[in-house]
């Protein structure tokens, strides 16, 4: 085996034209390093500077090794030893994701791509090398943000609610004020209250509960929590969807709810699967709510190794213009509500490997939403 | 005299019951309008609670029709909806009294005193 590691000599200073070519290499936002083939570095320009840490008046002239974790360096004088005996290209044009060293010890993910060039000093070897850091970090960056959104419109949502929540935590309380005074009142009257007081005190606390269970379910479905995946019964998440939607619901409205049998569990991030199912049975309240006979049906079955939840209103049905920007973002046609909810239900659905479909209606037909979900692949996991 | 009370919510009715009960008035309750209407109407010397977010027949419907009656009751419109929600109901009905909700029972007695 050659040794490439040892400098045969000095390298003679640049000549005009190779200095203009260096102030070039110098404005390119990618790290370029030129090596010849004894793996000496030539060419080592700004951005590797700053990528690796290394000066390049300290870095040319020395193994390419000293950007590269130790792990690779021990081997890189064999695959470029490799190469020029064998010609075999094991990264040459071909690129590829390789980790680089800085000078202060930290490893990290590189694109690297080689290209070959004969010159009349011998072979030399350009590399060019791109920082993966920052993509990785916007690519999680993105997953943080879409879930944010997706926290957000749930937020939205009962933001919307809002009026009609608090219609709802009104009833216990009332009756929890009533029936707290009633004995107050008995009681600074001196009457004997001695037979019922037990039996008020026990509807007064059953009334505080009630409130408290209405906190509880808004709680869970608002709380901000990292996404999840558990294997579940579709239905039973479904109806306190639907309990959730209609607290207070103002709009009288017959809800048909129909149950597929024997569905096959789903592996979903259940509150995120409510989401879908409060904004899509509050869509088909508020299109079926100038009907005379206002309605929605809500069914489940299963179809192909899926489970599909549809929610029909007996609305107009959508608009034809309506329909291409339907689950976009901010395209609401709605006077309330920050368009969100069409455009996250969907997008939660293609996270979970599903879809959300509509089948627009109109001709007297109301609008039909399916959410398709995959059946969970192992029944052992349901727990 | 007697209240007439219709709200569906099983709590605040028994509770608003309780509370008139206490006072001395002669309570009557329904759980809709459909039911108060079955029953015999009240009478011009009577009071009748109305919930304005009722099942079936609407709360302000009723409260239409008992304040059209040839002599009418008192009528108390009780609601935990939004303003916005109330003025679109009740469009030029004047109920005699107009509570929000929650209730407490000095505001209810204080309409409806001791006879």
């Amino acid at each position: 085996m050659r040794e490439f590691s040892s400098p045969p000599g000095p390298l003679p200073p640049p000549t005009v034209s190779e200095a203009r070519l260096l102030s070039v290499l110098d404005t390119a936002a990618d790290g370029i390093i030129v090596i010849d083939e004894h793996a000496r570095i030539l060419i080592f320009n700004k951005a590797c500077e700053k990528m690796f840490g290394i000066a390049a008046a300290e870095a040319i002239g020395q193994n390419v090794k000293i950007v590269m974790p130790i792990e690779y360096a021990r081997e890189h004088d064999e695959y470029l030893g490799s190469y020029i005996r064998t010609g075999v290209k094991k990264i040459i044009g071909i690129g590829r994701e390789v980790r680089g060293r800085h000078a202060d010890g930290t490893i990290f993910p590189l694109e690297l791509s080689v290209g070959e060039a004969a010159t009349p000093d011998g072979r030399q070897f350009i590399g060019i090398l791109r920082d993966l850091r920052p993509r990785k970090e916007s690519e999680q960056r993105l997953a943080d943000l879409q879930s944010e959104l997706v926290h957000l419109a749930r937020v939205s949502a009962i933001d919307e609610m809002g009026a009609a929540i608090a219609h709802e935590l009104n009833q216990p309380l009332t009756a929890l004020m009533l029936y707290l005074q009633a004995i107050r009142r008995a009681h600074a009257k001196g009457v004997d209250i001695v037979k019922v007081v037990g039996e008020i005190l026990d509807k007064a606390a059953g009334e505080a509960e009630r409130a408290g269970h209405i906190i509880q379910r808004m709680r869970q479905f608002v709380e901000k929590r990292e996404p999840e995946r558990h294997v579940r019964e579709l239905d039973p998440l479904i109806d306190e969807a639907i309990d959730l939607t209609l607290l207070g619901q103002r709009h009288r409205i017959r809800i048909d709810r129909k149950q597929g049998t024997n569905l096959p569990p789903v592996s979903v991030d259940p509150v995120q699967v409510q989401q879908i199912v409060v904004n899509l049975v509050r869509n088909a309240i508020e299109a079926a709510a100038g009907m005379t006979d206002p309605a929605i049906h809500i069914r489940t079955r299963s179809a192909d190794g899926t489970v599909v939840l549809e929610v029909q209103d007996n609305g107009p049905g959508i608009a034809p213009e309506a329909l291409p920007k339907l689950f976009e973002a901010f395209a609401s046609s709605k006077r309330r509500g920050m368009g969100l909810g069409l455009a996250i239900s969907r997008t939660i659905a293609q996270n979970h490997g599903g879809d959300l479909l509509v089948d627009p209606g109109g001709n007297g037909k109301g609008a039909c939403f399916s959410l398709v979900l995959p059946a969970a692949a192992a029944p052992a996991d349901v727990g | 005299m007697r209240v007439h009370v219709v709200e569906d919510d099983a709590g605040v009715s028994d509770s608003l019951s309780l509370i008139l009960g206490n006072v001395g008035h002669k309570v009557v309750a329904y759980p809709d309008a459909e039911s108060l209407f079955k029953a015999p109407p009240p009478e011009g010397r009577d009071a009748v609670i109305v919930d304005l977010s009722l099942p079936g027949i609407p709360g302000a419907q009723l409260v239409r029709w008992l304040l059209n009656l040839a002599t009418p009751p008192r009528v108390m419109v009780i609601t935990g909806q939004s303003q916005s929600f109330i003025d679109h109901q009740l469009r030029g009905l004047q109920p005699t009294w107009l509570v929000r909700k929650p209730l407490d029972a000095d505001t209810i007695t204080r309409v409806l005193p001791a006879e």
